[in-house]
């Protein structure tokens, strides 16, 4: 049995008053890669959120090596090895790729000196051709690898993804999930947030179906993917 | 090539160095020429100290007159009263202008007030503090308080010219150039940019955005606070009108049309904007009241369509270009 990295307790959140998510819980095994999975407005963003910190949880518990970390500032959380690469990437458009590299690894600076960016730029070697450009400059693909490889450069113990194929061409989003694929063979623990059901079933090891704000399926991707309510409302089949 | 693209940039901050120490020498005991470049100078300052909070850390700040009446109200009030010298007043200025924002800036920043929000809060601070200063009789009030008249007082900071002002603000413009460059290349200046860029990507990277932002506010402040002290003693007078919106928005101005966040950006602006002002001023200033504030705001308008970038990205540009023909030849 391996050790649990995270666990979310009835975890529930929301902005201001507006409740989105009502009584989440789930966890995620070290070394494992956990799909959530579940339409627009269900709450994966602010799943997330709630983890990393950006928002604060009205009930409910996080625990992270068994700690708790709940209402904890987003900069404490992500210290302690919880990396979380946003929606859409959100670069910071005027810095160039090194830079954006540099600022994910600012959180931990000694971590520069065990060469992750020689291991980020052999993973994305697109990114090592262009790192004195300005990241506004970046194609789409380029971009998400980049968000991707800055949430790598703290070597997290737990890396959170919402949407990395948002937005992006078929055959960019194949060229993700390749590195995703390279990624946890390497052991990271991720867990990945997706509308794009079909790749992230395939590649995770156990999802969660997010409806409304809870939690109504769970189990091995093989089996959801065979599980007729996600056959006929997610899959299409 | 690369030595002698160093060696021609050594070369252009000589230049610049010498014109700037030399300018007053030519002009002599032209005090208004005199005044007109401390003015620039001063706006330089300002602006430069505005980069890092509104440039960096991309914060309007529309408070750079609170911190410049606090500067001037310290270090006037302890030279009236005490005897103090503006020397030490003007960092004890500084010092004051700095808890203020701090006082100010916690519960903004903690409270998570941000944009238009902040840029008003700032806005209206400096308005409060102008009221309160003109009720508060025994230190401001409506009639002016004049600082001890010497002809050439090292002392008390106090001189019938205006050529060591000239020098005195000529020095501040360097220490709030070499804080803007080393903040730029340090790990707060990454920080501030990455905030000012993206605050909610910055957070989830680990930078904690509002000790940042103070950080950033608090600088800025120390240096608007040390120019305030100055200024006092340059007009020898203070007066609750030091608390000047205008002046606070017109220091936005320079910084955003000097470009966000390039070091050397507001001071271009600053001499280019306030000489075009001042030389409007001069010339229709007499014509029709306020034309000349029409001519400014459309010189302003025209770099908002044809170069919302700033001035600086342009002169950086052009400076360049020319460098690359020099080296070539």
């Amino acid at each position: 049995m391996l050790n649990e990295l995270l666990r979310v307790e009835q975890l529930s959140s929301g902005y201001h008053r507006v409740p989105v998510l009502n009584g989440v819980s789930f966890y995620v095994r070290e070394g494992e890669m956990v799909a959530i999975i579940g339409p627009n407005g269900a709450g994966k963003t602010t799943l997330l959120k709630t983890i990393s910190g950006l928002l604060q949880p009205t009930s409910g518990q996080i625990f992270f090596h068994g700690q708790e970390i709940s209402g904890q500032p987003p900069h404490t959380i992500s210290r302690i090895g919880i990396a979380h690469v946003p929606e859409g990437g959100r670069l910071f458009p005027n810095m160039s790729v090194m830079e954006n590299l540099m600022m994910g690894a600012y959180g931990n600076r000694d971590v520069l000196k065990t060469g992750v960016l020689d291991e980020l730029f052999e993973l994305f070697p697109r990114l090592k051709e262009r790192r004195h450009q300005l990241a506004r400059t970046l194609s789409g693909g380029e971009r998400q690898m980049l968000a991707i490889a800055r949430g790598m450069a703290s070597r997290p113990r737990l890396l959170m993804l919402d949407e990395p194929s948002l937005g992006l061409a078929p055959i960019l989003v194949e060229a993700i999930y390749d590195r995703l694929r390279v990624l946890r063979e390497r052991g990271l623990t991720i867990l990945l947030v997706e509308q794009n059901i079909h790749h992230a079933l395939s590649l995770a090891d156990r999802g969660y179906v997010l409806e409304n704000g809870r939690i109504v399926l769970e189990g091995a991707c093989a089996a959801l993917s065979q599980n007729p309510h996600i056959r006929q409302h997610y899959l299409g089949l | 090539m690369r030595r002698t693209r160093e060696g021609l940039n050594r070369l252009l901050l000589a230049a610049l160095l010498g014109v700037a120490l030399l300018l007053p020498i030519a002009v002599r005991t032209d005090q208004y020429t005199l005044v007109l470049l401390t003015t620039i100078l001063l706006y330089g300052v300002l602006a430069t100290a505005w980069n890092v909070i509104g440039g960096l850390a991309g914060q309007l700040d529309l408070a750079a007159g609170a911190y410049l009446g606090l500067g001037a109200f310290t270090a006037g009030t302890l030279l009236i009263r005490l005897n103090v010298s503006p020397w030490l007043g003007m960092v004890l200025g500084g010092l004051v202008a700095v808890g203020f924002a701090v006082l100010i800036g916690y519960p903004l920043f903690r409270f998570g007030v941000k944009e238009v929000w902040y840029a008003l809060s700032s806005a209206a601070l400096v308005e409060v503090l102008r009221v309160t200063f003109l009720i508060w009789s025994q230190v401001g009030g409506p009639v002016e308080r004049y600082l001890p008249y010497h002809e050439w007082s090292f002392y008390h900071l106090r001189f019938a010219t205006y050529m060591p002002f000239y020098y005195i603000m000529l020095g501040l413009l360097a220490l709030a150039l070499l804080v803007n460059h080393w903040i730029r290349h340090s790990k707060l200046g990454y920080y501030l940019m990455a905030l000012g860029e993206n605050e909610e990507a910055a957070e989830v990277l680990g930078v904690n955005t509002q000790k940042c932002k103070l950080q950033a506010l608090a600088i800025y402040a120390f240096l608007v606070g040390v120019t305030g002290s100055i200024y006092a003693c340059m007009y020898g007078f203070i007066h609750p009108n030091f608390f000047s919106g205008p002046m606070s928005i017109e220091v936005a101005i320079l910084g955003i049309v000097g470009g966000m966040g390039i070091t050397y950006g507001p001071v271009m602006a600053a001499i280019l904007l306030v000489s075009v002002r001042e030389f409007l001023r001069a010339n229709l200033g007499g014509q029709l009241e306020g034309l000349y504030l029409v001519v400014y705001a459309t010189v302003l308008i025209l770099i908002a369509l044809f170069r919302p970038q700033g001035l600086g990205p342009m002169l950086r540009q052009a400076y360049d270009r020319l460098l690359s023909r020099l080296v070539k030849e």
